[in-house]
């Protein structure tokens, strides 16, 4: 919520399940799996998934796993970041040029492990 | 020693990636952080709240919270109430927009300019229940 | 007794490690026998936000009090990190080249950047902060720049 690469990353998965990854993934809001919900719990639990955390806080990482998730690969926006240091998301609640294309970054990797994931 | 600036109150919201409703609760959230009520209140990230975020659950359980969810699942006020204690005020989108076409709330991941006129108006009730709780 | 000097910020508790010294931008110094342990303080990685990338001065390298030992690359902006002394640069911490972001989660600890054995020592400890100046410099910025501490 606070941070610019949280909106990052949220902007990389809607990338993702909306044009890049469109039919083949989808998402689910991270508060409904650690507050338990149930079909939150069986979608984790039922299909491989990635995570994309936009802090080193990991908390989707982690609570994937902790939910009993079939985690195929996780993803951090900072390493992205690290890699275009020429972006430099300012704004959270608007994402702006520089997060846009960051997250552009990030989606082609997801993408790319989404790819080998359905070669498997 | 502990630093005390303004009376602060602790926003804890849903910012729910799968429907509209977690968009317009976050950016309405954002709007009063940043545009609103900059200096009175503080964002507490719910996932981590949730997941055991030890400053974020301190912070919930010394101050007023006010949670905003985006829909009847209510991840915010449930998660406040167990791990922080009673919630000052508790504002669910869905509610508020009952009277508005889904089908006119398009996308969750831009908001156009009539989801977000949306927003702006929510931002406006949040921030007024932030100045009831600090005036009590 | 607290190893650290502490307050609370919004929902941030901030801290400072005592019996280090510091410079008013926030980096710190431990000494350690015949030679010093420099970091960032926690007042200085909140404010600068998650750190992406880190450059440190070359093993061997020579720095002079208040020349760049470094540069912290953050989310929000690059920093230049001025040394508290001056000194031989003896020892890079190698976990943070691999994972920079110790530096926010433990900046007295694992966290450290560099170890330097210092040239000029007894006359650099005398321009530095001890730890409770530095908790009042830090108590001071917070007043007038009203925590911009991310997360808000």
């Amino acid at each position: 919520m606070g941070k610019a690469l949280g909106s990052v990353s949220r902007e990389a998965t809607y990338e993702l399940v909306e044009h890049i990854g469109k039919g083949i993934t989808e998402t689910i809001c991270l508060a409904l799996l650690v507050s338990g919900d149930e079909d939150a719990l069986q979608l984790v639990r039922s299909n491989k998934c990635i995570t994309i955390d936009g802090c080193p806080l990991q908390c989707a990482e982690k609570n994937v796993k902790f939910a009993g998730g079939d985690l195929a690969a996780s993803f951090r926006v900072i390493d992205v970041l690290a890699q275009n240091r020429n972006l430099k998301p300012k704004r959270v609640t608007f994402i702006d040029r520089d997060g846009i294309q960051l997250a552009q970054a990030v989606a082609e990797e997801v993408a790319k492990e989404v790819g080998k994931l359905l070669r498997e | 020693m502990t630093y005390h600036s303004k009376k602060k109150v602790g926003i804890v919201s849903c910012s729910g990636e799968g429907c509209v409703e977690g968009t317009i609760s976050r950016v309405a959230t954002r709007l009063v952080l940043e545009e609103l009520r900059p200096e009175n209140t503080v964002t507490i990230c719910l996932p981590l709240f949730l997941a055991g975020g030890t400053e974020d659950r301190a912070f919930a359980k010394s101050y007023p919270t006010i949670t905003v969810d985006g829909c009847g699942k209510l991840c915010a006020k449930i998660g406040t109430e167990r791990y922080s204690g009673k919630t000052a005020s508790s504002i669910v989108i869905t509610d508020l927009i009952r009277n508005c076409s889904r089908s006119k709330l398009r996308s969750r991941r831009r908001l156009d300019d009539k989801t977000l006129t949306v927003a702006r108006k929510i931002a406006v009730k949040i921030a007024q229940e932030v100045d009831n709780i600090i005036e009590q | 007794m607290s190893e650290y000097l502490r307050t609370m910020f919004d929902k941030f508790e901030l801290r400072v490690r005592k019996g280090y010294y510091y410079t008013e931008d926030g980096l710190w110094a431990s000494l350690e026998g015949a030679r010093v342990r420099i970091g960032v303080s926690d007042y200085l990685q909140r404010i600068g936000g998650d750190v992406a990338f880190i450059e440190l001065a070359k093993h061997g390298s020579i720095i002079e009090r208040q020349k760049e030992i470094g540069v912290l690359e953050t989310v929000k902006a690059a920093f230049s990190l001025l040394s508290p002394i001056s000194g031989q640069v003896e020892e890079i911490n190698p976990m943070i080249l691999e994972k920079p972001e110790l530096i926010n989660s433990d900046p007295y600890g694992e966290g450290w950047l560099v170890i330097l054995t210092p040239i000029n020592l007894e006359t650099d400890l005398k321009i530095l902060m001890r730890s409770e100046d530095y908790f009042q410099l830090m108590l001071k910025k917070l007043e007038t720049e009203h925590g911009n501490l991310g997360s808000r």
